[in-house]
Protein backbone atom coordinates (compact mmCIF):
# COMPACT_ATOMS: atom_id res chain seq x y z
CA UNK A 1 0.00 0.00 0.00
CA UNK A 2 1.34 3.69 -0.90
CA UNK A 3 1.46 5.62 2.00
CA UNK A 4 2.02 9.52 2.04
CA UNK A 5 3.16 11.05 5.08
CA UNK A 6 3.00 14.72 5.33
CA UNK A 7 6.80 16.09 6.22
CA UNK A 8 7.70 19.03 7.48
CA UNK A 9 9.06 21.17 4.20
CA UNK A 10 6.31 19.97 2.56
CA UNK A 11 4.11 23.01 1.15
CA UNK A 12 0.50 23.81 0.35
CA UNK A 13 0.25 24.65 -3.47
CA UNK A 14 -1.07 27.72 -1.49
CA UNK A 15 2.13 28.96 -0.70
CA UNK A 16 3.53 28.47 -3.91
CA UNK A 17 4.97 31.54 -5.50
CA UNK A 18 2.99 32.97 -8.76
CA UNK A 19 4.50 32.12 -11.97
CA UNK A 20 4.95 35.93 -13.13
CA UNK A 21 7.03 36.88 -10.33
CA UNK A 22 8.71 33.78 -10.34
CA UNK A 23 10.44 34.74 -13.49
CA UNK A 24 10.39 37.87 -13.35
CA UNK A 25 12.15 38.31 -9.42
CA UNK A 26 15.14 39.97 -11.05
CA UNK A 27 13.61 42.68 -12.52
CA UNK A 28 11.12 43.12 -9.82
CA UNK A 29 13.40 43.30 -7.03
CA UNK A 30 15.69 45.36 -9.31
CA UNK A 31 18.49 42.75 -8.80
CA UNK A 32 21.39 41.36 -11.02
CA UNK A 33 22.48 38.57 -8.83
CA UNK A 34 20.95 35.85 -6.72
CA UNK A 35 19.21 37.01 -3.81
CA UNK A 36 21.65 35.08 -1.31
CA UNK A 37 24.64 37.09 -2.72
CA UNK A 38 22.23 40.31 -1.97
CA UNK A 39 21.81 39.62 1.48
CA UNK A 40 25.36 40.82 2.81
CA UNK A 41 24.89 44.04 0.75
CA UNK A 42 21.69 45.38 2.11
CA UNK A 43 22.70 44.53 5.82
CA UNK A 44 25.42 46.37 5.43
CA UNK A 45 23.46 49.36 4.03
CA UNK A 46 20.73 49.09 7.55
CA UNK A 47 23.95 48.75 9.59
CA UNK A 48 23.79 45.02 10.34
CA UNK A 49 27.28 42.80 9.93
CA UNK A 50 27.05 40.58 6.65
CA UNK A 51 25.17 37.79 6.71
CA UNK A 52 24.40 34.59 4.61
CA UNK A 53 21.13 33.09 4.90
CA UNK A 54 22.32 29.24 7.39
CA UNK A 55 20.30 26.76 5.09
CA UNK A 56 20.27 24.52 7.79
CA UNK A 57 17.07 25.46 8.78
CA UNK A 58 14.55 25.58 5.76
CA UNK A 59 11.36 26.57 7.10
CA UNK A 60 9.43 24.44 4.56
CA UNK A 61 6.71 27.53 4.10
CA UNK A 62 6.96 30.81 2.77
CA UNK A 63 8.46 33.84 4.16
CA UNK A 64 5.61 35.62 5.70
CA UNK A 65 5.37 39.33 4.42
CA UNK A 66 7.73 41.68 6.31
CA UNK A 67 4.87 44.38 6.85
CA UNK A 68 2.89 41.44 8.82
CA UNK A 69 5.48 40.74 11.19
CA UNK A 70 6.34 44.19 11.90
CA UNK A 71 2.96 45.41 12.37
CA UNK A 72 1.38 42.30 14.19
CA UNK A 73 2.67 42.34 17.46
CA UNK A 74 2.62 40.92 21.06
CA UNK A 75 4.84 43.11 23.13
CA UNK A 76 2.97 43.59 26.53
CA UNK A 77 4.82 46.41 28.20
CA UNK A 78 2.84 48.45 25.05
CA UNK A 79 -0.34 46.85 25.37
CA UNK A 80 -2.39 44.07 25.31
CA UNK A 81 -3.75 44.88 21.50
CA UNK A 82 -1.42 43.96 17.97
CA UNK A 83 -1.18 47.53 17.39
CA UNK A 84 1.72 48.38 19.21
CA UNK A 85 4.51 49.13 16.74
CA UNK A 86 3.93 53.04 16.79
CA UNK A 87 4.18 53.43 20.32
CA UNK A 88 7.14 50.95 20.45
CA UNK A 89 9.00 53.44 18.06
CA UNK A 90 9.82 55.61 21.62
CA UNK A 91 11.80 53.47 22.95
CA UNK A 92 15.68 54.09 21.79
CA UNK A 93 17.82 51.90 20.60
CA UNK A 94 21.15 52.87 21.02
CA UNK A 95 22.90 52.98 23.02
CA UNK A 96 22.16 49.73 24.25
CA UNK A 97 23.78 47.50 26.54
CA UNK A 98 23.36 43.81 27.77
CA UNK A 99 24.56 42.26 31.30
CA UNK A 100 25.91 38.41 30.84
CA UNK A 101 26.00 37.26 34.63
CA UNK A 102 25.06 35.20 37.23
CA UNK A 103 26.95 32.04 37.58
CA UNK A 104 29.92 32.08 34.55
CA UNK A 105 33.56 32.67 34.91
CA UNK A 106 33.92 36.18 32.94
CA UNK A 107 30.83 38.00 33.27
CA UNK A 108 30.48 41.45 31.75
CA UNK A 109 28.17 43.79 29.80
CA UNK A 110 28.22 44.22 26.25
CA UNK A 111 27.49 47.35 24.25
CA UNK A 112 25.11 46.20 21.75
CA UNK A 113 27.29 46.94 18.76
CA UNK A 114 30.39 45.49 19.81
CA UNK A 115 28.28 42.58 20.42
CA UNK A 116 27.33 42.27 16.90
CA UNK A 117 31.37 42.94 15.77
CA UNK A 118 31.64 39.78 18.06
CA UNK A 119 29.50 36.95 17.07
CA UNK A 120 29.29 34.90 14.38
CA UNK A 121 26.38 36.96 12.72
CA UNK A 122 24.15 34.94 10.18
CA UNK A 123 20.69 34.40 8.69
CA UNK A 124 18.04 31.66 9.84
CA UNK A 125 14.71 31.26 8.54
CA UNK A 126 12.62 30.11 11.40
CA UNK A 127 8.69 29.52 11.79
CA UNK A 128 7.66 31.27 15.42
CA UNK A 129 4.58 29.96 16.65
CA UNK A 130 2.61 32.15 19.11
CA UNK A 131 0.33 30.34 21.78
CA UNK A 132 -2.36 32.30 20.51
CA UNK A 133 -2.71 29.85 17.38
CA UNK A 134 -1.13 32.55 14.82
CA UNK A 135 2.25 31.79 13.00
CA UNK A 136 4.82 33.53 10.75
CA UNK A 137 8.07 32.52 9.11
CA UNK A 138 10.48 35.33 9.48
CA UNK A 139 14.35 35.69 8.07
CA UNK A 140 16.32 36.31 11.48
CA UNK A 141 19.82 37.90 11.42
CA UNK A 142 21.48 36.64 14.69
CA UNK A 143 23.88 34.18 16.35
CA UNK A 144 23.65 31.21 18.00
CA UNK A 145 23.22 31.68 21.74
CA UNK A 146 25.95 29.25 22.45
CA UNK A 147 28.64 30.86 20.90
CA UNK A 148 27.19 33.99 23.68
CA UNK A 149 27.73 31.26 26.59
CA UNK A 150 30.94 30.08 25.20
CA UNK A 151 32.66 33.28 25.83
CA UNK A 152 31.64 33.95 29.14
CA UNK A 153 32.17 30.52 30.42
CA UNK A 154 29.34 28.92 32.56
CA UNK A 155 30.29 27.45 35.68
CA UNK A 156 29.15 23.67 35.50
CA UNK A 157 26.90 24.17 38.11
CA UNK A 158 24.69 26.74 35.95
CA UNK A 159 21.76 25.10 35.32
CA UNK A 160 19.10 27.66 34.15
CA UNK A 161 19.57 30.70 32.00
CA UNK A 162 17.16 33.65 32.95
CA UNK A 163 16.27 36.90 30.03
CA UNK A 164 15.15 40.22 31.35
CA UNK A 165 13.48 42.45 29.08
CA UNK A 166 14.24 46.40 29.42
CA UNK A 167 11.86 48.46 31.74
CA UNK A 168 11.83 51.77 30.36
CA UNK A 169 8.42 53.30 32.22
CA UNK A 170 8.78 56.29 30.22
CA UNK A 171 7.96 54.51 26.91
CA UNK A 172 6.49 51.81 27.96
CA UNK A 173 2.52 52.44 28.94
CA UNK A 174 2.05 48.70 30.40
CA UNK A 175 4.31 49.27 33.02
CA UNK A 176 2.03 51.23 34.77
CA UNK A 177 0.33 48.78 36.01
CA UNK A 178 2.37 48.37 38.83
CA UNK A 179 0.74 44.71 40.26
CA UNK A 180 2.49 42.72 37.96
CA UNK A 181 5.85 41.41 38.21
CA UNK A 182 7.63 43.62 36.16
CA UNK A 183 10.20 43.26 34.25
CA UNK A 184 9.16 40.22 31.50
CA UNK A 185 11.51 37.73 32.88
CA UNK A 186 11.73 34.39 30.46
CA UNK A 187 14.28 31.55 31.46
CA UNK A 188 14.98 27.77 29.67
CA UNK A 189 17.23 25.50 31.43
CA UNK A 190 21.32 25.23 30.31
CA UNK A 191 20.27 22.31 27.85
CA UNK A 192 17.93 24.07 26.39
CA UNK A 193 20.17 27.11 25.69
CA UNK A 194 22.86 25.06 24.22
CA UNK A 195 20.79 23.41 21.52
CA UNK A 196 21.62 24.48 18.19
CA UNK A 197 18.31 26.10 17.68
CA UNK A 198 18.51 28.78 20.52
CA UNK A 199 19.10 32.12 18.39
CA UNK A 200 20.04 35.62 19.38
CA UNK A 201 18.03 37.65 17.09
CA UNK A 202 19.40 41.36 16.24
CA UNK A 203 17.36 41.73 12.74
CA UNK A 204 14.81 40.46 10.34
CA UNK A 205 14.69 40.33 6.79
CA UNK A 206 17.99 41.84 6.64
CA UNK A 207 17.61 44.96 8.66
CA UNK A 208 17.93 45.77 12.12
CA UNK A 209 15.53 44.60 14.41
CA UNK A 210 12.67 47.01 15.29
CA UNK A 211 11.81 47.61 18.39
CA UNK A 212 8.55 46.04 18.29
CA UNK A 213 9.72 42.73 17.22
CA UNK A 214 11.62 43.25 20.12
CA UNK A 215 14.60 45.38 18.95
CA UNK A 216 18.07 45.65 19.52
CA UNK A 217 17.55 41.94 20.93
CA UNK A 218 15.81 39.33 21.82
CA UNK A 219 15.52 35.65 22.30
CA UNK A 220 14.20 32.58 20.06
CA UNK A 221 13.54 29.25 20.47
CA UNK A 222 11.42 28.06 17.54
CA UNK A 223 10.43 24.81 18.65
CA UNK A 224 8.10 26.73 21.82
CA UNK A 225 5.33 28.94 21.76
CA UNK A 226 6.41 32.44 21.11
CA UNK A 227 5.74 33.70 24.84
CA UNK A 228 9.16 32.44 25.86
CA UNK A 229 11.34 34.85 23.64
CA UNK A 230 12.27 37.47 26.03
CA UNK A 231 12.66 40.59 23.54
CA UNK A 232 14.49 43.93 24.07
CA UNK A 233 16.85 42.20 26.41
CA UNK A 234 19.27 43.91 28.95
CA UNK A 235 20.21 41.06 30.80
CA UNK A 236 20.98 37.17 30.38
CA UNK A 237 21.64 35.55 33.60
CA UNK A 238 22.83 32.13 34.73
CA UNK A 239 21.38 30.13 37.89
CA UNK A 240 21.07 27.02 39.29
CA UNK A 241 17.18 28.12 40.49
CA UNK A 242 14.59 27.29 37.90
CA UNK A 243 13.20 30.95 37.08
CA UNK A 244 9.60 31.41 37.87
CA UNK A 245 8.62 33.62 34.25
CA UNK A 246 6.54 36.98 34.17
CA UNK A 247 3.91 34.71 32.82
CA UNK A 248 3.82 32.19 34.84
CA UNK A 249 3.71 34.20 37.78
CA UNK A 250 0.48 35.73 36.45
CA UNK A 251 -1.63 32.55 34.53
CA UNK A 252 0.64 29.57 35.34
CA UNK A 253 -2.12 27.17 34.40
CA UNK A 254 -1.95 28.65 30.56
CA UNK A 255 1.79 29.77 30.33
CA UNK A 256 4.16 27.26 31.75
CA UNK A 257 7.74 27.06 31.98
CA UNK A 258 8.73 24.74 29.25
CA UNK A 259 5.82 25.92 26.94
CA UNK A 260 6.92 23.47 23.56
CA UNK A 261 4.39 23.59 20.65
CA UNK A 262 2.39 20.55 20.64
CA UNK A 263 -1.03 20.35 18.65
CA UNK A 264 -2.38 17.46 20.85
CA UNK A 265 -2.60 19.40 24.26
CA UNK A 266 -4.94 22.57 23.95
CA UNK A 267 -4.54 25.97 25.99
CA UNK A 268 -7.10 26.22 28.66
CA UNK A 269 -9.38 28.34 26.03
CA UNK A 270 -8.41 27.02 22.52
CA UNK A 271 -7.21 24.29 20.83
CA UNK A 272 -3.82 24.41 19.53
CA UNK A 273 -4.39 21.62 16.45
CA UNK A 274 -4.22 24.40 13.80
CA UNK A 275 -2.64 27.96 13.33
CA UNK A 276 -3.41 31.01 11.16
CA UNK A 277 -0.76 32.04 9.19
CA UNK A 278 -0.22 35.64 9.38
CA UNK A 279 -0.80 37.49 6.23
CA UNK A 280 -2.35 34.79 4.02
CA UNK A 281 -4.82 33.88 7.05
CA UNK A 282 -4.74 30.34 5.47
CA UNK A 283 -5.03 27.34 8.25
CA UNK A 284 -2.53 24.56 8.65
CA UNK A 285 -1.58 22.15 10.69
CA UNK A 286 0.53 22.83 13.94
CA UNK A 287 3.22 20.91 13.84
CA UNK A 288 4.74 18.88 17.24
CA UNK A 289 8.04 20.95 18.43
CA UNK A 290 6.48 23.09 15.19
CA UNK A 291 8.11 21.13 13.62
CA UNK A 292 11.73 20.96 14.80
CA UNK A 293 11.63 17.92 16.95
CA UNK A 294 14.67 16.11 14.96
CA UNK A 295 16.91 18.64 16.76
CA UNK A 296 15.35 18.97 20.11
CA UNK A 297 13.23 15.86 21.14
CA UNK A 298 16.16 14.89 22.73
CA UNK A 299 16.33 17.43 25.41
CA UNK A 300 13.19 16.18 26.64
CA UNK A 301 14.39 12.29 27.61
CA UNK A 302 12.97 11.73 30.60
CA UNK A 303 10.98 14.53 31.79
CA UNK A 304 7.43 13.00 30.93
CA UNK A 305 6.72 14.02 34.85
CA UNK A 306 7.10 17.54 33.43
CA UNK A 307 4.35 19.67 32.66
CA UNK A 308 6.25 20.31 28.96
CA UNK A 309 3.64 21.25 26.62
CA UNK A 310 2.31 24.48 28.03
CA UNK B 1 -31.14 54.71 47.23
CA UNK B 2 -29.45 56.59 50.43
CA UNK B 3 -29.26 53.77 52.15
CA UNK B 4 -27.40 51.96 49.57
CA UNK B 5 -25.11 55.01 49.14
CA UNK B 6 -24.55 54.06 52.55
CA UNK B 7 -23.44 51.15 52.52
CA UNK B 8 -21.18 51.84 49.68
CA UNK B 9 -19.59 54.82 51.47
CA UNK B 10 -19.16 51.72 54.11
CA UNK B 11 -17.76 49.40 51.86
CA UNK B 12 -15.24 52.57 51.09
CA UNK B 13 -14.22 52.60 54.77
CA UNK B 14 -13.75 48.94 54.94
CA UNK B 15 -11.51 48.46 51.66
CA UNK B 16 -9.25 51.21 53.36
CA UNK B 17 -9.04 49.83 56.61
CA UNK B 18 -8.11 46.36 54.91
CA UNK B 19 -6.07 47.75 51.78
CA UNK B 20 -4.97 51.13 52.67
CA UNK B 21 -4.06 52.92 49.38
CA UNK B 22 -3.13 50.08 47.63
CA UNK B 23 -4.29 50.33 43.61
CA UNK B 24 -7.70 48.81 42.83
CA UNK B 25 -5.59 47.08 39.81
CA UNK B 26 -3.24 45.33 43.07
CA UNK B 27 -6.39 44.20 44.62
CA UNK B 28 -7.84 42.32 41.97
CA UNK B 29 -4.74 41.18 40.57
CA UNK B 30 -3.73 39.38 44.56
CA UNK B 31 -7.45 38.40 44.27
CA UNK B 32 -7.37 36.47 40.83
CA UNK B 33 -3.95 37.02 38.85
CA UNK B 34 -5.37 36.39 35.55
CA UNK B 35 -8.47 38.39 35.46
CA UNK B 36 -6.92 41.69 34.49
CA UNK B 37 -5.11 40.87 31.65
CA UNK B 38 -8.02 38.93 30.29
CA UNK B 39 -10.05 42.30 30.97
CA UNK B 40 -7.44 44.12 29.06
CA UNK B 41 -7.16 42.08 26.16
CA UNK B 42 -10.64 42.22 25.58
CA UNK B 43 -11.00 45.64 25.86
CA UNK B 44 -7.96 46.67 23.90
CA UNK B 45 -8.11 44.06 21.33
CA UNK B 46 -12.15 43.93 20.47
CA UNK B 47 -13.13 47.71 22.12
CA UNK B 48 -10.50 50.51 22.04
CA UNK B 49 -6.83 50.36 23.30
CA UNK B 50 -7.16 53.99 24.19
CA UNK B 51 -10.60 53.24 26.68
CA UNK B 52 -8.11 50.97 28.41
CA UNK B 53 -4.94 53.19 28.81
CA UNK B 54 -6.90 56.28 29.53
CA UNK B 55 -9.84 55.41 31.42
CA UNK B 56 -9.84 51.90 32.54
CA UNK B 57 -6.08 52.08 33.72
CA UNK B 58 -6.41 55.65 35.93
CA UNK B 59 -9.22 54.47 37.77
CA UNK B 60 -7.32 50.37 38.42
CA UNK B 61 -4.17 52.89 39.53
CA UNK B 62 -6.56 55.18 41.75
CA UNK B 63 -6.02 53.48 45.82
CA UNK B 64 -8.96 50.80 46.03
CA UNK B 65 -11.72 52.68 47.95
CA UNK B 66 -11.87 56.06 45.46
CA UNK B 67 -14.10 53.81 43.26
CA UNK B 68 -17.04 53.09 46.34
CA UNK B 69 -16.26 56.38 47.94
CA UNK B 70 -17.04 58.46 44.73
CA UNK B 71 -19.95 55.93 44.05
CA UNK B 72 -20.93 55.84 47.47
CA UNK B 73 -21.05 59.90 48.03
CA UNK B 74 -22.86 60.14 44.46
CA UNK B 75 -25.81 57.96 45.76
CA UNK B 76 -26.00 59.40 49.08
CA UNK B 77 -26.15 62.72 47.85
CA UNK B 78 -28.51 61.94 45.02
CA UNK B 79 -31.07 60.15 47.58
CA UNK B 80 -30.94 63.18 49.54
CA UNK B 81 -31.89 65.37 47.23
CA UNK B 82 -34.35 63.15 45.51
CA UNK B 83 -35.97 62.89 49.26
CA UNK B 84 -35.96 66.70 49.89
CA UNK B 85 -38.28 66.44 46.85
Amino acid sequence: MHILKSRPWNLPESSATPEALVFGRRKALGLGAGMLAATPALAQQAGLPPAMRNTRYAPGRAITAEREVTTYNNFYEFGSHKTISAAAQRMPQRPWTVKVEGMVEAPREYDIDDLLRRMPIEERVYRLRCVEAWAMVVPWTGFPLSALLAEVKPLSSARYVVFQTATLPSVMPGLRQSWYPWPYTEGCTIAEAGNELSFMVVGAYGKLLPPQNGGPLRFHQPWKYGFKAGKSLVSIRLTDQRPVSFWEKIQSQEYGFWANVNPAVPHPRWSQAQERMLGTGESVPTMLFNGYGDFVADLYTGLQRERLWA
Amino acid sequence: MRLIGLAVLALAAGLYLGFGSDPLGAVLFRLDPGLLNLVQAVVQRYLLPMLWDNVLLPVLEAPVWVVPLVLGAALTIFGWMRARG
